[in-house]
């Protein structure tokens, strides 16, 4: 295939994405609003705010890295994204993946939040470094189990290419690594509770503490591409976890479905539960979910 | 031919003519005194000459017209011209530094001199029991007498206890050699045959050995030659210490012969007691002159033992282990005890003065050296060999005690040295020294930095490059003078010289580490070039350290290659030791290193021997090694890396040491453990060991990466937080090698070029903030991207590739890693390094924000970009990094070669893909990739945000506050509080506390044996007398 | 002669034993000459053999059965040169002792020990 048709299609792909992430983002504000009694913003609430928010006559900006802090974070989504092969045998939705595994993808997660932290330290409010700091120590946590839950497929699977662990679950519903390993699954969904930081684990942006954090000196265009990247971001996550946990995708609504009902689980956990402060956030997860992902990978390797 | 026996007649003589001729004038009297030592040496040169060179037959000169064992004989062969040889130099050069004082003297004391010079000469000569003992007495006397050279109460009350004791021990000396010839009817030492004596017999044999073997101050009967070391004048007691000393050790070798085994073995024990505990007791010492004096006793002991468990080695071995260790003995004892006499100060604590002289500086230091047995010099040698002997002779504890002794010993010595070189003199008072004094001193130091190139091209026929190192550090202490950026660009010249001749000789392995050591070392030396003025003491010690670390990878047999690893430890420790605040650190890093060094000593002699027309990185990796081999010589280099339990070197060195120094630390010498361990590594793959160690080494050099993380993540000093960090990242590298696997290999010898160069970057992108800040303290920073945005690209460019996060090489280190992990089933440490990963964003984020990013402070308004000298090989390291990111088979293919000669390759490289059993990785991709994901946004928004407003310093979204200094709001200290909390125990340094505990114990204990020191003259009596009880109580069961 | 032999090395212990009790230097010095009076006295004891005459060739010994006739001579030889020897030795301890004296006033043992450990 030429590079071209590749790129066309990556743009197909992500424009796709970033649409029903910022959708999903929609939706679940409308389910936190009646959970708290109130009536909530539309469903397309996300897009109104990007397009506002670009609109703004201002930009400050705070310096070279304070410019492209957003830019990291974007590129970080984006690449997050196309490394991950979205729909199980389709060309268009396979983006990049040819370019690395599974680890490709844990470690581009982290390009985002760095250059993201980078710039944010460069705006120079107490607030940002504070988030950042939360942010990456929660980060160390929950990455434990989650490591852990993915060493345990690849011991499974004997490989760490995706798209082979997504063709490993076909045929039968049984064989979803949920089935196959149940532990790994529960220790990768907790620490997914972290990743996406609704509440207990929301400590980053915390808003009565630290009004949210890292992006606080953010504005106009710089905030609207963090916005139009939180949809993306979280669209990538949610295929990940579907690939390696669910089953992957054969189709786009197959994987609208898996992913809106895994975001789910985060989304009522976050409504159901008050804010951990951040030491306890960081030693829940350093507790019980890294005790089942220890399960999990004796579960696959020695039983 | 000068017969021997005139030394005796002629001091005799003049001995007694002496205060006649003084009559003239002192100016006679003193010619013929020297005259007279001059030709004692002379004649013992002669003789040595003609012995050793011409090989004549030992000479035996009979007196009174009688031939022996009727008469008295004395005997004049190579053992006897080689003591002699050294005393009368000794005695000689001693003279001439008590110059001053002899000539404002009485006459009697040069008199004195003589006799006891006489009686020297005559106690190593004779072959009578008897005369033993008359000379013994005549030395004795003599001393006694010379002590008095200085009168005061101390050297007065230290002289009678020396007299009582001596007294009693000559009495009984006397005693066994009356009752030998009552049951031999012989007093000659080649007639006597003790074999077949009855027991009253033995228990002559007993006293007489006895009264020799106390008189070379074993353990505890040798208070009275503490006393005596410290109250005496050093001029004195240097010939004390030295000439009489090696004058009775020979007496004791010549009686030997008669002692029966049992007993022999058991004062080769004594001695090897005295040795340790001395050392022990050293550690406690204040006063420079007892310290000498119980490194002296201990030196005694060493030899005893020495000469008495090497009985029955071969010739060529006893000569370099006995001789090995007594010329360094009396060189370098002798050689010191004048310095103390130069410095005048008793206390260690306050020879900081010696600043004020560094060419008597230099002197004490080469001496030191010496006398801690490091290389070239003799004492190096001798412990070499008598370790390979002990062991091979499976004498282990003993071996084992004699390096612990060692240690100790080391340790004291280096405190002082230490305190020498970097404590303050307060007083400011001035060394008042005369070249009489100073003269004998440099002619020692001379002497024994001859002697190496004799053993290395006599004894052992080493190949001379492996003296390179020591050449460039002598080139360019002579080229001192001239300015700094010269040697500098002459030390490039050299290092460039030296990669020329070593590249023909290189292949695989040795070829990559030759490029990490030389191009690493190379590159990293252009930020010196920064350092103005002389910059004495710099560039000789640079290069020594980088062509000992080169000449490890060409070095033939064990010999050569522990030699340039001693080289590599001396060059080092003295770089540490350049820091401001590098007293202790330095220090700690050296008794580490020396503890390691001698683990490496062990290993290797437990190891089967190797061909020594191979380079012992390749012969090692054919032989089997025993497991025990294997335990130390690990354990040797994980000390040198810094792993977990022994790493607490590491933060104070690397932090205290001069900033472009940690640069070089970090980048390439933190690499000499790694390729010790890989070749150890390769030899346990063909030669399984029968316990998988390298499994636990694996989990050693995991927890040493989660540790270090952890501790790391707690720094506020900048280069305490980027050396924690090395001993994480080492930590991965140490754990890849345990492995044995192929993709293990590879990744760490992948994981050590990345280290290289991204260690390298930040560390001398940290060097110029420094440079301009004058702080290591991060929390006083901040904001400084703006003045020094060079430095901060660096630093930004070092982090993401220390994390790991694509797409630079970092990550393809990663992925190595996890993928030689599982594929190893290694699973839970896969999982630590995960979590260990994941911490090290949080000391990489608080490094670059603290100092690069949030607010900047109004004191560093002014502060420039750092010094073109280290931006340049910054921007080196950053193009070889972008260039093995991009293109990463440049990389990936060469190690994949190298691991392939010992190992079947497990990885398929493909163009740029490389395939694993787990996954793949396509670098280049990657790279485009994220250069595409990159550009999209960054277009997007330039197009959107046609122009930025740009606001000054706090104009930000405070909420109802208005910031007001930098402080205040830069985030940045104690940054990680709550991490703390998560973490509790694991994030304190409990290792150090661990290691203050062995300190703190090792001094106690030192100090609870000294209390047998009362300073009662009649306790040491009793101590004599009950030490011997003790020994035939011992001897009986 | 047995008898003298033990009578020395009872002096010899005498003269130890002095040494190491007595607290006044003189005393001690004059211990230490006690104890080498002793070894002198067993020296000359071990050469000495019963019914012989003294080592020396006169009108009384024939040259021929010298050997048979004479106590063994050495020891007699050894004890001059060791009573010299002691005697030198006691000389400078005593000597030593007048200095001492001279900067403390003290012929104490107890008070010269400022050095130790």
């Amino acid at each position: 295939m030429d590079i071209w048709t590749k790129i066309f299609y990556a743009v197909i792909s992500v424009v796709i994405a970033t649409i029903y992430g910022l959708a999903l983002g929609g939706v679940v504000r409308k389910i936190y609003a009646r959970v708290h009694g109130r009536y909530g913003p539309p469903v397309w609430q996300p897009f109104i705010d990007i397009i506002k928010t670009h609109a703004k006559r201002v930009a400050v900006s705070h310096g070279i890295m304070f410019y492209l802090g957003p830019v990291f974070r974007f590129a970080g989504g984006l690449g997050t994204y196309l490394f991950i092969p979205v729909i199980f045998g389709s060309a268009v939705f396979a983006n990049f993946s040819m370019a690395g595994d599974l680890l490709l993808v844990m470690y581009f997660i982290f390009f985002g939040q760095l250059g993201m932290a980078l710039g944010a330290g460069e705006g120079g409010h107490p607030y940002s470094p504070l988030g950042i700091a939360r942010g990456l120590s929660q980060m160390t946590t929950f990455e434990v189990p989650f490591a852990l839950s993915v060493i345990a497929l690849a011991i499974q699977y004997h490989t760490l290419n995706i798209t082979a662990i997504v063709a490993a679950q076909q045929g039968s519903i049984l064989n979803w690594t949920l089935f196959t390993n149940p532990f790994a699954v529960v220790a990768a969904m907790i620490s997914m509770l972290g990743m996406n930081m609704h509440s207990p684990f929301s400590i980053v942006l915390a808003p009565q503490e630290i009004p949210i954090g890292p992006p606080i000196e953010m504005n106009s265009s710089f905030l609207a591409t963090l916005q139009t990247n939180r949809g993306l971001f979280v669209a990538a996550k949610l295929i990940l976890f579907m690939n390696l946990y669910f089953g992957g995708a054969t189709n786009l609504v197959v994987m609208i479905v898996k992913t809106f009902l895994i975001y789910m689980f985060s989304v009522f956990v976050g409504a159901a539960f008050p804010r951990f402060r951040p030491e306890q956030a960081m030693r829940f997860f350093l507790k019980w979910p890294t005790i089942i992902g220890i399960i999990s990978i004796i579960f696959v390797a020695y039983l | 031919m000068v017969n021997p026996i005139y030394i005796i007649i002629l001091s005799l003589i003049t001995g007694f003519l002496l205060s006649i001729f003084d009559k003239i004038g002192r100016k006679l009297s003193m010619t013929i005194f020297y005259g007279v030592l001059s030709f004692n040496l002379f004649v013992m040169a002669i003789w040595f000459y003609r012995l050793l060179v011409v090989d004549v037959t030992p000479l035996l000169i009979n007196t009174a017209g009688f031939v022996a064992p009727i008469s008295i004989n004395l005997r004049m062969g190579l053992q006897e011209a080689f003591i002699l040889l050294f005393s009368n130099f000794i005695a000689l050069f001693a003279a001439i530094y008590l110059f001053k004082k002899f000539k404002k003297a009485k006459i009697s004391s040069l008199v004195l001199y003589l006799i006891l010079s006489m009686g020297v000469n005559g106690l190593v000569m004779t072959r009578d029991l008897f005369n033993i003992f008359v000379f013994l007495e005549i030395v004795s006397i003599s001393t006694f007498a010379l002590i008095t050279l200085e009168k005061n109460l101390k050297s007065l009350s230290a002289g009678f206890k020396y007299m009582l004791a001596g007294g009693v021990v000559s009495t009984f000396f006397l005693l066994g050699v009356i009752f030998v010839y009552y049951f031999s009817g012989n007093l000659n030492l080649d007639f006597i045959n003790t074999g077949t004596f009855n027991n009253l017999g033995m228990i002559a044999v007993f006293m007489m050995s006895l009264g020799i073997f106390i008189e070379l101050k074993p353990f505890p009967a040798n208070g009275w030659a503490l006393d005596v070391y410290e109250a005496t004048d050093s001029g004195i007691v240097s010939v004390i210490a030295v000439v009489n000393s090696a004058a009775i050790f020979y007496v004791f070798y010549k009686i030997m012969p008669m002692i029966p085994n049992n007993l022999l073995q058991l004062l080769g024990y004594a001695g090897l007691l005295t040795f340790v505990l001395s050392s022990l007791m050293g550690l406690k010492q204040e006063n420079a002159k007892r310290l000498l004096g119980y490194s002296s006793i201990g030196q005694m002991g060493l030899l005893i033992s020495a000469v008495v468990f090497t009985t029955n080695a071969p010739e060529f071995i006893s000569i370099l282990i006995v001789g090995g260790f007594l010329v360094n003995h009396l060189l370098a004892k002798a050689g010191l005890f004048w310095i103390t006499g130069i410095v005048k100060k008793e206390k260690i604590a306050d020879w900081g003065v010696l600043n004020h002289s560094k060419p008597l500086l230099i002197l004490f230091g080469l001496l030191l050296f010496a006398l801690a047995s490091l290389p070239p010099f003799p004492g190096f040698w001798a412990k070499w060999e008598f370790i390979r002997w002990l062991i091979m002779e499976k004498m282990t504890v003993v071996a084992v005690l004699v390096l612990i002794g060692s240690l100790c010993e080391i340790a004291f010595l280096f405190r002082w040295f230490n305190l020498a070189v970097k404590k303050e003199d307060l007083q400011e008072s001035q060394i008042e020294t005369s070249h009489s004094m100073n003269l004998p001193v440099a002619f020692l130091a001379g002497v024994l930095a001859v002697i190496p190139v004799i053993i290395m091209k006599y004894f052992y026929q080493i190949d001379l490059i492996h003296l390179a190192p020591v050449i460039a550090l002598i080139v360019i202490f002579i080229i001192e003078i001239i300015p700094s950026k010269i040697k500098g660009i002459l030390s490039l010249i050299t290092l460039g010289t030296y990669g020329y001749y070593l590249y023909p000789l290189l292949s695989g392995l040795q070829l990559f580490f030759a490029v990490i050591f030389i191009i690493g070392g190379g590159i990293i030396l252009i930020s010196t070039f920064n350092r103005k003025g002389l910059n004495q003491n710099f560039y000789g010690l640079l290069l020594m350290m980088i062509l000992s670390l080169g000449n490890l990878l060409i070095a033939k047999g064990y010999l050569e290659f522990f030699l340039n690893w001693e080289f590599m430890t001396i060059s080092s420790y003295l770089l540490f030791l350049r820091g401001k605040n590098a007293r202790n650190s330095s220090f700690v890093y050296l008794i580490f290193s020396i503890a390691g060094a001698y683990l490496l000593m062990l290993g290797f002699a437990f190891a089967p021997a190797v061909s020594s027309d191979m380079v012992l990185l390749k012969s090692i990796t054919q032989i089997q090694l025993p497991l025990v081999s294997i335990i130390l010589m690990s354990l040797g280099f994980l000390i040198k890396s810094g792993s977990l339990g022994v790493h607490i070197w590491v933060p104070d060195a690397y932090a205290e040491a001069e900033d472009d120094v940690t640069a070089l630390i970090a980048g390439i010498l933190s690499k000499v453990g790694i390729l010790g361990f890989f070749v150890l590594a390769v030899s346990a793959i063909s030669h399984k060991p029968d316990i998988d160690i390298f499994y636990w080494i694996g989990w050693i050099g995991v927890l040493s990466t989660i540790i270090g993380a952890f501790l790391a993540v707690f720094q506020e000093d900048m280069k305490r937080l980027l050396a924690y960090s090395s001993m994480s990242q080492i930590g991965y590298i140490v754990a890849s090698v345990a492995m044995l696997s192929h993709l293990g290999l590879v990744t760490a010898l992948y994981l050590s070029f990345n280290h290289l160069l991204f260690k390298g970057l930040i560390f001398l992108a940290i060097a110029g903030v420094i440079y301009r800040t004058k702080t290591r303290n991060m929390y006083e920073m901040g904001g400084l991207i703006k003045k020094m945005p060079i430095s901060y690209i660096s630093v930004l460019i070092g982090i993401i590739a220390v994390s790991g996060v694509p797409p630079l090489s970092g990550f393809g280190s990663k992925w190595l890693l996890y993928s030689a992990f599982i594929e190893k089933g290694w699973y839970l440490q896969s999982g630590v390094l995960f979590f260990a990963s994941a911490v090290s964003f949080l000391y990489l984020y608080r490094l670059i924000h603290s100092v690069f990013l949030g607010q900047l402070k109004y004191e560093h308004q002014n502060v420039k970009e750092a010094p073109i000298w280290f931006i340049l090989p910054q921007l080196i390291f950053i193009i070889a990094l972008m260039t093995i990111s991009t293109f990463p088979n440049l990389i990936i293919q060469p190690l994949n070669a190298i691991v392939g000669n010992y190992i079947d390759s497990s990885i398929v490289i493909d163009g740029y893909k490389v395939t694993s059993s787990l996954g793949y990785w396509n670098g280049n991709q990657v790279m485009m990739v994220t250069m595409g994901v990159f550009m999209v946004p960054l277009l997007l928004l330039l197009l959107l945000i046609g122009k930025t407003q740009k606001v000054k310093q706090f104009n930000i979204v405070f909420a109802a506050e208005r910031p007001e200094s930098p402080q205040t709001t830069h985030v940045a200290h104690n940054m990680y509080a709550h991490y703390k909390k998560v973490l509790g125990g694991w994030g304190k340094p409990r290792i150090l506390s661990f290691w203050n505990g062995v300190a703190e114990w090792t001094h106690s204990l030192g100090n609870l044996f000294r209390q047998f020191y009362t300073g009662n003259g009649q306790t040491y009596i009793l101590h004599i007398i009950l030490y011997m009880v003790v020994l035939y109580i011992i001897l009986g069961v | 002669m047995i008898f003298s032999l033990i009578l020395g090395f009872i002096l010899l212990i005498l003269g130890i034993s002095m040494m190491l009790t007595r607290n006044n230097l003189i005393k001690i010095v004059i211990g230490f000459s006690i104890m080498d009076t002793g070894i002198h006295l067993i020296i000359v004891s071990i050469g000495y053999i019963r019914n012989r005459t003294a080592p020396i060739i006169d009108a009384a010994v024939n040259i021929k059965d010298a050997t048979s006739q004479v106590v063994d001579p050495i020891p007699s030889a050894l004890v001059l040169t060791a009573i010299v020897i002691g005697l030198a030795v006691t000389a400078v301890m005593l000597s030593f002792i007048v200095e001492m004296y001279k900067k403390t006033k003290s012929l104490s043992i107890d008070d010269y020990q400022e050095l130790k450990w």
